[in-house]
Parts: structure tokens; sequence; C-alpha cells
């Protein structure tokens, strides 16, 4: 070892990032006995809800049946990215990602026909297609209007049991609400969810807070559920969540909370443990600072702790993300993707961004701003061709496509991911014939 | 705590402005989203009414006068675990590094000014004061009763000021200034792996509270002190024993102050693994009869701070080849993710104790949910904060360095070397 030390590496596949595309880029990779080269920032994972939407809405109503919703994509609006993947793909896609994180030790439901109306913390519901095998019975109780018993905590903020019944009372009548001392941390002291979930790794924490929820429950008379923030554990939630119901004597749900939020924690730590046992070579938390394209390979530059590493890799796929993972930049003279300055389709001024209505359905032009690619999901350059066949990019990063407002966040990720990555492994079976 | 109270004399900065120079590239306090990832995973949060998210958005509020007047940057350990979760790559560890050298030294908390000024007070650079002809005179006394003791180790060599060995070892001053019992073991495991080694009369000790007192003039004169000792001997490789501050001091020292090194950094743990895959430390878990289960804590400044993941699994290679795969089971969360146990930044040295242990809280529970009788680690703070921790909090665990148990796998191990034992371990 040296003070600093500059050192070389090569790979058949980089992929850059690490947010839902990138990781289930390496699983899908992986599956396929490519050994990729994963580098990413931090990122925004430890921000989601947890669960895995496909397409929840589409112009401002909810789908049952996101199947049926891509069907309409593929009529009224065939460049959307989901549009151009064929179902069998995108059902793939779904069945081997949740399946491979059950296997690591998150169990998710199995990705069915049908969306799921799952809850979120202020007291809504949203359609998704998986859900983290702890927040499963929430979807039951809600579809039952079962009697259930929501608790929060002393100085937990960003949500409220009582906000939550007090929205949902029309639909869910039944709905109990009590808020608790975390035991241990009832000083009225700001409490976090990762906090909590820690400590309900030790069965003594566990005890206690039980025995507070069976009071709770016992004061709420009848009551069938409790729901629970997302609190269960970080490392071992299915271990907590059933250990908890045994303790409590009724099923418990988890809800998503507001960042900093545990279900997104679980899966970034569940990845960057699991993924490196299973043969990925990762360099979590670092951001690939510059991108060469060669004839023959791509190489990326980043710096660690001990000085600047390049990689050779014979595929690229770009999973960087939006404005808030750094995949693309704002600018006062228009949107840029970092990396390669490649071609970003986006409106013509900054002034046909956003609508002037926050809220309106139709959505903001620059939602739909990103990379365009060809079927094969190789980024296009300015002449309408691919920049390079080996440069792939998959996830929110690409064009045509409006996650936030339907709900198709990781339904993108997983699908064009899991095409990027067949492609990519077409082209490097090529390269080996 | 001691002296470390606010006071209306404090010199006042403007960390938004400080802050902007220290940043790295690409990174920006502008761009914090308060999204509260960084104190959701601070054990730090919370005490002295501060958390690392309030500390930011109080620095770009411009509250100049609250922040440099915030006792909790004695709290924080500058273990960089924020840095680490957030999407932005804000690094708050800098500002408190800015904000500790800014205090007057007397309103600093004395235990860590102690140790600097002691450090500074002899070519020893000893926090506990070890004079360089006691070193000696305790490394070779120590030496004589261990020849004595065992036939085995009659020829068994302890060199200091060896000119040309290979290898230059440092040596934390807890061990010859109170438990000098403790450099027997690892004298062993060099002279079992037959390593050229040396330990050297001046900058021998390994420990920089200069560093934990935002002092960059006094961390750079005992990093100075140290590499002219190792760079005057012509060692090619320094070993920084089984402590973690004290890798970081002088490996990230070289740098930051343009000092030239003629020789590798390494740490010990590297070496351990190096010699057990080379078959020069034959150690198996044959001893662990009973299945005793262990854990492992990941030194910040090792791990996260410096070193990274190949320590990382250097690390869980020794502790599995020593304890038994299946009696491994890891903290969670683990390696850079690791919680700082709280014995960091010099916390333990600070006085501050009801503090420590509020941070240390989270460790403890880390360490319980394991359910492991033994926590092993390389680093001397670590060490004492969780067996004060376990103490404090009733845990019933031991923690152990890692020369202890390569001995006892080896056999090599005396009685007067078990200290941190179980009685299930005095008589294997």
């Amino acid at each position: 070892m040296e003070f600093s030390q500059n050192r070389s590496y090569s790979t058949r596949l980089a992929v850059i990032g690490s947010g839902l595309a990138g990781f289930s880029a390496s699983i899908f990779a992986l599956d396929r006995g490519i050994i990729p080269y994963q580098i990413g920032n931090t990122g925004p994972l430890a921000y989601t809800t947890g669960y895995f939407d496909l397409l929840g809405y589409l112009d401002g109503a909810a789908l049952a049946d996101p199947w049926a919703g891509i069907a309409r994509l593929r009529a009224e609006a065939p460049e959307h990215p989901l549009a151009r993947i064929a179902d069998t793909a995108i059902r793939a896609a779904f069945s081997r990602f949740c399946g491979a994180v059950t296997e690591m030790g998150l169990s998710y439901t199995v990705s069915g026909g049908k969306n799921l109306n799952a809850l979120l913390p202020a007291g809504l519901s949203k359609p998704t297609l998986s859900v983290p095998a702890t927040m499963i019975s929430g979807v039951e109780a809600l579809a039952a209007r079962e009697p259930a018993l929501i608790v929060d905590f002393l100085g937990l903020p960003g949500f409220s049991a009582r906000e939550f019944a007090a929205n949902f009372k029309a639909m869910w009548p039944t709905l109990k609400f009590a808020r608790l001392g975390f035991p241990e941390m009832e000083t009225g002291a700001e409490v976090y969810p990762e906090v909590m979930a820690r400590a309900l790794e030790v069965p003594a924490h566990r005890e206690a807070l039980a025995e507070r929820i069976r009071g709770a429950v016992r004061e709420a008379g009848e009551v069938a559920f409790v729901g629970l923030p997302a609190i269960l554990g970080v490392h071992a939630p299915d271990r907590v969540h059933k250990d908890m119901e045994r303790l409590v004597s009724l099923p418990i749900f988890e809800i998503p909370t507001m960042p900093p939020a545990v279900p997104g924690l679980r899966l970034r730590e569940l990845f960057e443990q699991a993924l490196p046992e299973r043969g990925l070579v990762l360099a979590p938390h670092r951001k690939v600072e510059r991108l060469e394209l060669r004839g023959d390979s791509a190489i990326l530059h980043f710096t660690d702790n001990f000085g600047e590493v390049t990689v050779k890799a014979e595929a690229v796929i770009l999973a960087t993300g939006r404005f808030l993972s750094g995949g693309l930049a704002a600018e006062r003279d228009g949107i840029r993707e970092t990396l390669l300055d490649l071609p970003v389709e986006q409106p013509e001024t900054r002034a046909d961004w956003y609508r002037e209505d926050y809220f309106d359905p139709r959505g903001h032009a620059i939602n739909r701003a990103g990379l365009l690619v060809d079927d094969a999901f190789r980024v296009l350059g300015r002449d309408g061709r691919p920049v390079s066949p080996r440069l792939f990019a998959a996830g929110a990063v690409l064009a045509r496509q409006d996650w936030v407002r339907q709900r198709c966040g990781a339904g993108i990720a997983l699908a064009t991911a899991f095409r990027a990555v067949e492609e990519a492994a077409a082209l490097l079976q090529e390269r080996v014939g | 705590m001691s002296g470390a109270s606010a006071a209306a004399a404090m010199p006042v900065i403007d960390f938004k402005a400080k802050a902007d120079e220290l940043l790295p590239d690409g990174a920006s306090y502008d761009s914090c989203l308060a999204c509260g990832l960084c104190s959701s995973g601070c054990p730090a949060s919370g005490l002295e009414g501060m958390d690392p998210r309030r500390f930011i958005r109080m620095a770009v509020l411009g509250l100049n006068e609250e922040l440099s007047n915030t006792p909790w940057i004695w709290t924080c350990t500058q273990c960089k675990r924020c840095a680490h979760v957030c999407p932005m790559n804000i690094d708050v560890s800098v500002l408190v590094g800015l904000a500790r050298g800014l205090w007057p030294q007397e309103k600093k908390p004395s235990g860590i000014v102690r140790s600097c000024e002691a450090q500074m007070r002899s070519d020893s650079t000893s926090a506990m004061g070890v004079m360089p002809e006691d070193f000696v005179e305790i490394v070779e006394e120590t030496l004589e009763e261990i020849r004595a003791s065992d036939p085995r180790f009659a020829d068994l060599q302890a060199p200091v000021d060896k000119e040309g060995a290979h290898f230059f070892i440092n040596q934390n001053s807890r061990e010859p200034a109170v438990e000098p019992e403790e450099m027997g073991p690892l004298w062993k495991v060099l002279d079992y792996v037959g390593a050229d080694w040396t330990y050297s009369s001046s900058g021998w000790a390994a420990e920089n509270f200069c560093m934990f007192t935002g002092d960059d003039n006094a961390w750079r004169a005992m990093v100075e002190k140290r590499v002219d000792a190792i760079n005057r001997l012509g060692c090619k490789v320094w070993i920084n024993t089984e402590c973690g501050h004290s890798f970081y001091t002088l490996w990230k020292g070289v740098e930051r102050f343009g000092l030239t090194a003629n020789f590798e950094p390494a740490s010990l743990v590297t070496y351990y693994a190096k010699w057990i895959r080379e078959g020069k430390l034959p150690v198996n878990s044959d001893w662990n009869t009973r299945g005793l289960k262990f854990t492992l804590q990941d030194p910040c400044q090792l791990i996260r701070k410096s070193i990274g993941d190949p320590a990382a699994d250097d690390l869980r290679f020794v502790v599995r080849t020593l304890v038994g795969e299946d009696n491994f089971i890891d903290m969670q969360p683990n390696r850079n993710a690791n919680y700082c146990c709280g014995g960091g930044g010099g916390f333990l040295q600070a006085g501050m104790n009801e503090q420590r242990r509020a941070y240390g809280k989270r460790k403890y529970d880390q360490i319980i949910a394991t359910d492991a009788s033994y926590v092993m680690t390389p680093c001397h703070n670590c060490h004492s904060q969780m067996e004060d921790l376990g103490h404090h909090y009733g845990g019933s665990y031991h923690v152990v360095h890692f020369w202890t148990l390569i001995c006892l796998s080896l056999g090599l191990l005396a009685d007067t070397e078990r200290k941190y034992l179980g009685p299930e371990l005095q008589d294997i």
C-alpha cells in the first residue's frame, strides 16, 4: 500500500449509479453470469417508501390494472420507456428483482396482475405492484376496512396516527389512533425511525415496546390489526415483524414514513452487503467524475481515499438518475447530462419547464426531459443514432416519462435495466464470439 | 464536561464561507435538502441540543456565534458517517474540526488538551507521558519477564532503534504505561512469522490527540516527528498496530502537510491477513470448542476514513479464520456504514461521560443484537469505549485484541496475557 495510489481495473460491464436502476442492473447482470463493476454515489435510494410501483396513474386516474395501463401507453405514448418493453420482459424484471431481494433477506410480495392499494404516511394510499412483507397486512386491512389501531411516537416528526386516521375517516371509519413513548427514547427530543428500528433488533426492546402496544390495544377496544410507522428493524425486518406480531398477538403492518425513512435504508444496506457477496464489484459512495468513450471500450474515472481509479469497460449502463442524483443538471441555459454532455430532450426554453400550477394534472415538461434511447436502450446522439454501441441507459434519466405523476419509478428502473442488461449481454456475447 | 462550557469571548467565524472553501469538488452546502439522513445516522444527534442537520442549517443561515460556542463539537467524533450517508456528500466533520481549532485552549476539554501537551513534551509523542528512556526500559523489562517465564520464548526479540529493519512498529501508550504484558502477544506474533521489525525510541507512540484538539500545527508536529523517526531508521514499511486513529493521523497527515515519507503505510490487520494467507500464521478455530460467538467492530478511522473495504475484508477474514465461520456474527450496520462507538475524536478523554455513554448506546444495542460473547476490534479507543459501555449498560460481553486470539489459537498465550478473556478461555 502507498500513501496515495492510482489504480486501474477492467470489467466487462460497468454500471454507473446506485439507485434501483443501478442495483437491479447489477442483479440482472449477475443472473447472466456477468460480474459488473458498479460505481455510484450515495443517491436518493434511502428516500423510497419501499414500494415497487409499476404504473400507478395515467392522466391523474389511479390504475387497478397496470398492464392495461401499459397497453394504453403503447397506443397513446409509444415513446414512453415502459411502452417500448414487452410485458414478458417487464414481468421477468419485476419477478426476478423482487425474488432476488427476498432471497437476500428482505421479503417482498410476489408482483402480480393487479396493483395493490398501499398505505402512505399522511392517511392516503397509492397503487403499487409489490410491497415489503412487513407492509402487506396494511393493504389487506385497508381493503377490508378492518378495525386497526395506528400508533405513532412521542418525538417522531412526519408521522401522525391521528392525521392518518382523520384523512382515512370517510373510507376507513374503524381506524383508531394512539401515541406512545418509545422505550428509552421519551425525553421529548426528536426520535428517528432509523434509531427505533435499530433498537428493535434487540429482543428486550421488542418486548418493552410490545407491552406498551398491548396496553394501547386494550384501551382501544375492538382492534384486528396494529399499524406502526416503518420501524421494525433495518437488517432483519421479517424477523422483527414476526416477533412483534407474536408478542402483540395481532397482525401488524408498517406504514412508510417521510425521509429519513427505514425502507430505503434497508434496501441500500442490503444491496451493499449482499451483492458483493454474490460477486458484484461495488464502489459505493463514489461518484464517477469522467467517462470517456473509445473505439473498443469506455473508461470511467473516479476518486477514492487513496487516489484516482480508472475502470476500463466493454459496456456501460448509465443509471445516473435525474437532478437529485446528479445524472442531469438544470442550468440557466438548459438541462445538461453531466458525464458526457449527451443530448437531452428538453423544452425549448427554461420558461417552458413548468406550468403555472404546480399540481396541474398534466404535469410539467421538465419532468419528461432526459436521454433518448433506441429499442436496445443505447443512448442516442444528436444525429439520432447510437452514440456508441456500448453505452446504454436505464432508469429515471430517460426521457418521455413522468415517474412522479405516473408512479412508475420502480417500473421504469427495473424494466429498462433488465432490457439494457439484456442488450449489453448480447453485445458482450458477440465480442466473445 | 470540563472546560468546554460556552463563553461569550469565543472567536466567531463565518462557517458557511469556511465550509465552501473546505468542500470537495461537486459538493455544496447550498444543496442540502434537509432530509435528515445525516442526523438519523449520527449517534451524537440530540446531544447538547444539536445534530448534524441542525449544524448545517445553522451554518447556511449564518448563525455563526451559536455554532462557534456549541460544545456539541466535542461530542461529534468526526467519524464522517454523516458524509457517508448524505446524497450531497456534505461532511459536517470538517466544520467540527475547524470549530474545535478555534476554541481557546483553556476552554477545550482539558483531557484532550493535556493528552496533546503530553505528546508535545518528549520525542516519544506519547499522550500518556511515557518518556523515550522509560519506553525502552519497559520494553526490556517486559521482554526479560517473558523470556524467563517460558523457555519457548527464551530468544524472543523486541528491537528498538534497529536501523534498516523492514518493519517499523508503533505502540499505543496504554501498553507500556498501564499493561505492558499486552505487548507480549504482539511480539510473539512478529517472532512467529519471522518479521524483521523494530520499535523506535522516538515517535513510537500510536495515538494523536493533537489532531482532536483541532490544532493543525500540533497534529503536523506529531506526524513529522514520527515520519522522521521512520525515515531515519530506513524501514520499508510502517505498520500501525491495533489502533484506528493513529493510522489515519499519519496516513492523512503525510498528504495534508505535504511530508516526505520514504516508507509504505500499513495496518497490522492487513499483515495478519497476509501472514495467515501465506501460511506463516497457521491459526484456526479448533480452540473454540464451545462455539463462542464473536462480533467485530470496524474502527471508523481505519475503515470509513482511510483504507475502506480492503481492510474490512481483511478483518473479517482474520476473525472468521480465528473463531470459525459459524461463530462470527457481523454487527449491523457494518464496514463503511458502521456506527462510531463513541470512543473516537477524543471523546474518551473529554470528561463528558454522560454524553459519551448516551452516544455509545447505539453501539451497545448493535453488540447486544448479535448475541455475541466477544467483540473483537483493532482499535484501543473502540476497545475502551465498548468495555465501558458493557459495564455501564450491563452487557456481559468481553472486548479483545486480535493479538490475544492469534496467540491463543497458536498456543502461545501466557496466563498473564488473558486479562480480556472470559473465564471460559482462561485454561485453553
